[in-house]
């Protein structure tokens, strides 16, 4: 059974009630937050309000909706009515959106319970979490290693039970990465299957909402309730297919492909890893297609070019006149929004304005955007031919475990090596999800990715709960609620 | 190679003020990014020069229906509520 099955059959059987179940949680919080920095805030008379209505149904007889009850965070560059959303930064501290995202609109419908606004890298931008202005969030195996990022906080909420599941965006890797490093699913639906309504943008054509969870079936009914069409965002499509009903399909007969492009530099206890997952999956009958994917081997600049050019464009909404930081000195509007903005962003979000603005500017806009642009057609164009050959891709989500805190400090271009797994899932628009598939010497997770074809979010849930039955469970932590 | 002046030039455009004593440091690190960037000129006949939009999605309206706007105290209300329905700037000479 999923986490949220689990929570809901106890829910039902009157084994605790939901506002116990979330007095619980929101206890743990406050007991083992302090060591892992997931939270940056927590909404109690949220989560309890919707605790009590969900009793109330209890009460009555009625059956739960698909999630409702379950408690849950969102990464907080969500927006939420009423409740702070500061994407971490110095620059929206003491933002109170006057609107919700789409997705928690849907999810507040389900009856979902909130705990909190979940840590992440500011404005997104990052792999550790340690661009937080609320300083990074810890992995919950190893309080020495970081939770990875930027859904950092979601990932290692739920890795430390202090939640049933989180909502991240993955923009380059961002729900993949922190769910490998802290063993945890994580799922980043194709572009345009969940509304990016109400999340606060980094990278337009790049960034997706999606669940990060203990398991591939509760990733499956998050993504099926969440990836509804919104009028509201004009990429948006919502699903093709809803993957919950098709988990048990076995996979006899699926092709699994293999680019050699993703398996090189890749640490010797992943690539084992991987490996041993190639068995289990040969034992459930699928079959394993090597293939090539040369344009992949640019993936990692292309990204950087049209992520930060988008970002440039993206932030240059934060001028201190609307909302958030204002900056207490100034000579003129023009000062007042130069030193706002210089005073409001951290270090890696400036680089990444810079960055953008320099390959937009005139003079190097064909040499980088638009060269960008066009071999981002070639990666999708690479994918498309792929999934000719087999269903399926399989790949690292990382190529090495957690890093060290502090290890993405001192050379940036080092720290964009690292999303080289994940960057050309999003080029292509593709889903893809991690899920744990071993430990390395050190006890630390090592994730699998699989990526789907255009829509195909059913194919790889399926492929991920049929290991997950086949390889066993997953190491559990010593944090938080024990259900 | 990005110079410091260039790196000037753009923060500038980007409505950032670099410190003297930083400009150094950012352009070296500029410098190692662009670099990085750079590696996309040797894929000199793989762009594709038709590719156009990742999103599927072709002129995706919604219905053109008037509906209320928002109240302007909801609207100012992460400036402190405003002055007379705007958005309150120092006035500075």
């Amino acid at each position: 059974m999923s986490m949220i099955q689990v929570v809901q059959a106890k829910l039902a059987a009157g084994e605790f009630s939901c506002r116990e179940l979330t007095c619980a949680y929101l206890d743990a919080i406050g007991r083992d937050n302090g060591a892992l920095n997931a939270y940056v805030r927590t909404t109690p008379d949220v989560a309890l309000e919707a605790a009590d209505r969900v009793d109330r149904k209890l009460a009555r007889g009625e059956a739960l909706l698909p999630l409702e009850g379950v408690p849950m965070t969102l990464k907080d560059n969500i927006s939420t009515r009423g409740v702070e959303t500061t994407c971490c930064s110095r620059m929206l501290q003491g933002y109170v959106p006057i609107y919700s995202a789409f997705v928690w609109e849907v999810l507040q419908k389900q009856g979902a319970v909130l705990l909190g606004k979940t840590n992440m890298d500011e404005f997104a931008m990052g792999s550790s979490s340690e661009t937080s202005c609320f300083g990074g969030s810890l992995n919950p195996h190893d309080l020495s290693r970081v939770a990875g990022g930027s859904s950092g906080g979601a990932a290692s909420a739920v890795a430390g039970n202090l939640a049933v599941y989180g909502l991240g965006s993955d923009t380059g890797g961002s729900i993949r990465q922190p769910a490998s490093f802290c063993g945890v699913t994580g799922l980043k639906p194709s572009y345009g299957a969940v509304s990016r309504f109400g999340l606060v943008a980094y990278a337009s054509s790049l960034d997706q909402i999606g669940p990060i969870a203990p398991s591939a079936g509760d990733c499956a009914a998050i993504y099926d309730v969440i990836s509804e069409y919104d009028p509201m965002d004009s990429t948006c499509r919502g699903r093709r297919e809803a993957a919950l009903p098709r988990l048990e399909e076995g996979i006899r007969g699926m092709k699994i492909g293999m680019p050699e492009e993703y398996f090189s530099g890749v640490r010797p206890e992943v690539l084992s890893a991987l490996e041993s997952a190639g068995e289990v999956f040969r034992s459930l009958g699928a079959e394993l297609v090597p293939f090539r994917l040369p344009a992949l081997q640019y993936a990692l600049p292309v990204y950087y070019i049209l992520a930060c050019a988008e970002a440039a464009s993206n932030l240059g909404r934060y001028d201190g006149i609307r909302y958030g930081y204002r900056t207490a000195h100034y000579s003129g509007v023009h000062d007042m929004v130069c030193r706002t903005r210089t005073e409001g962003f951290g270090k890696e979000v400036q680089r990444r304005i810079l960055l953008g603005n320099y390959v937009l500017s005139s003079g190097y806009y064909d040499a980088y955007y638009k060269k960008a642009q066009g071999l981002r057609g070639a990666i999708v164009k690479g994918f498309r031919e792929a999934f000719e050959k087999c269903d399926i891709i399989m790949a690292p989500t990382v190529p090495m475990t957690a890093f060290p805190q502090n290890f993405t400090g001192a050379d940036p271009v080092e720290t964009y090596l690292t999303d080289i797994c994940t960057v050309p899932v999003n080029i292509a628009g593709l889903p893809a999800l991690s899920t744990p598939c071993g430990y390395d010497s050190g006890g630390l997770p090592i994730g699998m990715q699989l990526i789907g074809n255009t829509f195909c979010e059913a194919s790889i849930l399926t492929a991920a709960h049929q290991y997950e039955k086949a390889a066993g469970q997953h190491k559990a932590t010593k944090w938080g609620v024990t259900l | 190679m990005v110079t410091r002046e260039e790196i000037q030039k753009i923060a500038l455009l980007s409505k950032l003020l670099i410190p003297e004593e930083e400009l150094d440091g950012l352009t070296a690190d500029m410098q190692d990014i662009i670099a990085f960037a750079d590696t996309i000129r040797a894929a000199e006949d793989l762009a594709d020069p038709d590719f156009d939009s990742i999103s599927g999605a072709c002129n995706a309206f919604r219905e053109d229906e008037v509906l209320p706007s928002r109240p302007p105290e909801e609207i100012l209300q992460n400036v402190g509520g405003g002055e007379d329905g705007c958005f309150p700037v120092r006035r500075r000479m």
